[in-house]
């Protein structure tokens, strides 16, 4: 009865529109905010479509497969999905989630069984498949950086020289006042190790700043949280390291020369 | 205030034990210089002595022998032929490390342009040859302010060089020469980069270290500095002549 009543009021509820939610990308393009309504459907002006609310808008994750593709994604209730694209109880690919490394050997194999046509892969080899194009970008990286090792080795190389040849006539008044050869030597080196880490300091810094401003560049074009690059430990100790020692074995070179040259010969007499 | 001079005793054979003993003695010194096909005789036979506390110039023109002969001293250069013997030891065939430390401790440079360390002050360049001889730390500071106080440069002890004069710098420069308390003091034309005021302190501060006991050779163009020494060498054609 009551329910009679509520109809020929026009009082009966209608179903709550569902829910989606959206991707911050299509939020800020189309200018949605939660609770408004929108149609989806699965062709552009298609007729129909079912009208959902905006219950959240998702941060996007730091894909680099996602980076170039210039897609929106959202997320709605899997039924409203399947009724919406008429494949009924059909999907193409699901992910499971397991609680462990047992569980996701016992989920392959049970998936891989069930049927013939069905593959399942874990996320690690799909990773792995999908970097190809990454990998060979950070070939490419090393190269570039191997290039720039060696580059730097020979500047340091000539400042260094350069440095000693502007001391000459200081090291040779050094030597004629009795300063042996290995304190010259010690002297040079520990300059050029100072010197070395100096410029290690200044490039950490640079290079700091540079990818902050990299970061804070790619992410705003591409829309996206990933750090486009990246100065870890690891990098700042091989940075030091090598400048460490090619500093000191610049600074070697660069003093033995000038120790092996009789300080009369370095006065240019 | 006067510089403590550690007197040595020596025996000099040939010498009159009643005269100071030679801190320098050269005999029939030669010095000669490949040139192409050519040889250079750049010092042709000198002999001479230089005793302990004298105040010598050398003097003569350019390319007289000066400098040769003020390398073969100060143990930079080997002679052609003959002996140079300091404090009676013959150093005339020291190989290098031998020689470098000889003039760690025996002779004491007094270059033309100064040749401090840029980056060290005053003080810490006085105290460079007492580091490299083992000085300790606190003996060698008291040393070089002792050292920069007898030079009249106490007050600027932290100075860098490019923060003092010509001839402070020299000063310094002069300081640091008799860090090691050297049996003798080498100077090449101390006084060619400074103004004739400043060379005449120079000149004056040599005179007071001869005074307080310092051996000093000094090879010149300057005729006030040379007239200021006890005795000229005046040398011509790489030997020495009558002044």
């Amino acid at each position: 009865m009551i329910v009679l009543l509520f109809t020929a009021l026009g009082l009966v509820q209608q179903p709550a529109p569902r829910t989606i939610a959206i991707d911050e990308r299509l939020a800020a393009d189309a200018g949605i905010s939660i609770g408004d309504r929108v149609i989806v459907s699965t062709r552009p002006n298609a007729k129909g479509g079912d009208t959902v609310v905006v219950s959240g808008i998702v941060k996007r994750g730091a894909d680099p497969s996602e980076i170039a593709r210039s897609e929106y994604k959202i997320r709605m209730h899997l039924d409203q999905l399947q009724s919406l694209a008429g494949y009924g109880d059909r999907v193409d690919r699901f992910a499971v989630a397991t609680r462990d490394k047992a569980a996701t050997e016992s989920a392959l194999a049970a998936i891989n069984a069930a049927a013939f046509g069905f593959e399942a892969h874990r996320s690690r080899d799909i990773a792995v498949g999908t970097s190809k194009t990454f990998q060979v970008v950070s070939r490419f990286h090393k190269a570039i950086g191997l290039i720039t090792i060696v580059a730097s080795a020979i500047f340091l190389l000539c400042v260094m020289l350069l440095k000693v040849e502007e001391r000459r006539r200081d090291v040779a008044a050094l030597r004629l006042m009795g300063i042996s050869r290995t304190t010259v030597v010690k002297a040079v080196v520990a300059e050029a190790a100072l010197l070395a880490l100096v410029g290690s300091a200044l490039g950490i810094g640079i290079g700091w700043a540079a990818s902050q401003f990299i970061n804070w560049y790619y992410q705003g074009v591409y829309r996206t949280p990933l750090h486009f690059s990246v100065i870890t430990a690891d990098i700042v100790t091989l940075a030091v390291t090598l400048s460490l020692v090619l500093g000191i074995g610049a600074g070697l070179l660069a003093s033995l020369r000038l120790v092996r040259t009789p300080p009369l010969a370095l006065f240019g007499r | 205030m006067t510089l403590a001079r550690e007197k040595a005793v020596f025996s000099w054979a040939g010498y009159d034990d009643e005269a100071p003993p030679p801190v320098v003695e050269a005999r029939d010194l030669a010095r000669d210089y490949p040139f192409g096909a050519e040889r250079v005789h750049a010092l042709r036979g000198v002999t001479f002595a230089i005793t302990e506390g004298e105040y010598i110039a050398i003097a003569g023109p350019s390319g007289c022998g000066k400098s040769t002969l003020l390398n073969l001293i100060g143990v930079i250069d080997h002679p052609t032929r003959g002996e140079v013997c300091i404090r009676g030891q013959n150093v005339g065939g020291m190989r290098d490390r031998e020689a470098t430390a000889f003039r760690l401790r025996n002779i004491g440079f007094v270059f033309q342009r100064f040749y401090l360390m840029p980056t060290l002050s005053a003080r810490e360049n006085v105290e460079l040859p007492m580091a490299e001889a083992g000085i300790a730390r606190v003996e060698r500071a008291a040393r070089a302010r002792e050292l920069l106080s007898y030079v009249g440069l106490e007050a600027r002890e932290r100075h860098r060089p490019a923060q003092l004069s010509g001839g402070e710098q020299q000063r310094v420069a002069i300081a640091r020469a008799l860090a090691n308390r050297p049996a003798i003091l080498l100077a090449d034309e101390p006084t060619g980069e400074l103004d004739a005021k400043t060379g005449a302190e120079i000149i004056g501060l040599f005179g007071r270290l001869n005074a307080d006991g310092t051996t000093v050779i000094v090879v010149t163009h300057d005729e006030d500095l040379a007239s200021s020494a006890h005795r000229k060498i005046h040398m011509r054609d790489g030997v020495i002549v009558p002044g």
